[in-house]
């Protein structure tokens, strides 16, 4: 067997001219190039890197579905509290129904939830006998959808600060401050 | 195959100390990583604003009250559609009222929206620059703003005149650290009525 000279043979003897020239490249430069690994792997590390400084092991609550919350830019880091959320009419707290705001709609005017309040209620009395001889902190977040009416807002707010959550977060979208 | 040569170099009839990194699993490993990373990457960053109730403690019959001047408090009134009161008042004496035109400075963005009045919070931190009474940098307590609100007000617009009045900020010195870091001038509450 002769030896022949050392370079391309991938599809050179396909007896059709145009895979020829393809494979030969035709005359043009050649589709193919080389890839540096050495950058590639430079590139992936960084990436990797960045995205394990922005990973967040703490599971960030998302806001419930269906649900749009407003945007804010003077704005507090989020707490771990209980979370009351108001979607429509209806209301949850962590997850769980807690009632809907049929009465505050029909009355038109500030109403006690009373469903709301027991359970953020029993939430308060629960949490100090875990913690007995600590500070109740006394923080409840509402997720509120951005076309709620006023009315329900203040609605459960009051019944928050009647329950022994006078302290009253709102979640919001952090934006980046523009001033 | 791609890999790495770590070098070194062996002699004589020693096992030879030359060994390759197989780089295919290495970049497959960063592969996978990246992929879970970015799946579950939060992108969205949730934050609160805050608001206190002002409820008041239990009444204490066995002790004498002392009989405290009342403190200046800012109401923003936000009822009309054209234009915000700011009213500073002292218990239910007026110490100042200015009025504000309102501009609602909308923007949309995939159905969420920004409601934002630059007007007002520049206004209401010119007044708590003159008006507040907790400005020192000491002082732990903040000026308290009352919102008064109807009830057919949607709570984006809210959010917006809570934003602008969080707009307004001071310096605050930690006595016993000795800290001194940013923080709202004022805590927000809403009128009930």
């Amino acid at each position: 067997m002769t030896i022949g000279q050392p370079g391309r043979r991938l599809m050179h003897f396909v007896p059709l001219a145009f895979v020829r020239k393809k494979a030969t490249g035709g005359g043009r430069r050649s589709t193919n190039s080389n890839l540096s690994l050495t950058s590639m792997i430079d590139f992936l590390i960084v990436v990797v890197v960045f995205l394990l400084m922005t990973f967040s092991a703490s599971s960030e609550t998302p806001p419930a579905k269906g649900l749009i919350i407003p945007q804010a830019e003077n704005t507090l880091d989020m707490i771990d509290a209980p979370m009351v959320a108001i979607n429509g009419s209806q209301i949850l707290v962590d997850g769980a129904a807690a009632g809907n705001t049929h009465s505050i709609e029909d009355n038109k005017r500030l109403t006690r939830l009373d469903e709301l309040f027991n359970i953020l209620k029993g939430k308060r009395e629960v949490w100090k006998q875990l913690h007995p001889g600590k500070e109740f902190p006394a923080v409840v977040v509402l997720q509120i959808d951005q076309d709620v009416p006023a009315v329900v807002v203040k609605s459960t707010f009051q019944t928050a600060a009647f329950a022994g959550y006078p302290n009253v977060s709102f979640m919001v979208n952090q934006l980046p401050r523009s001033h | 195959m791609a890999g790495v040569d770590v070098g070194g170099g062996g002699s004589g009839r020693r096992r030879s100390l030359d060994s390759e990194i197989n780089m295919i699993p290495f970049i497959d490993l960063l592969m996978v990583t990246i992929s879970f990373l970015l799946i579950t990457a939060v992108w969205s960053h949730m934050s609160r604003i805050n608001a206190d109730a002002q409820v008041p403690g239990p009444p204490r019959p066995d002790q004498e009250q002392e009989k405290i001047d009342p403190e200046k408090i800012l109401h923003v009134e936000m009822r009309s559609p054209e234009k915000f009161t700011l009213i500073w008042k002292a218990g239910a004496q007026v110490v100042n009222s200015i009025e504000v035109a309102r501009k609602d400075d909308i923007k949309e963005d995939k159905g969420k929206k920004l409601v934002r009045y630059p007007d007002l919070a520049t206004m209401i931190e010119d007044q708590w620059k003159s008006t507040g009474s907790h400005r020192d940098a000491s002082d732990k307590k903040l000026d308290q703003a009352v919102l008064h609100t109807d009830n057919e007000t949607q709570y984006m617009y809210l959010i917006g005149v809570i934003d602008a009045i969080y707009q307004t900020h001071r310096k605050f010195t930690d006595v016993r650290s000795g800290k001194t870091e940013d923080v709202p001038a004022f805590n927000v509450t809403f009128a009930v009525n």
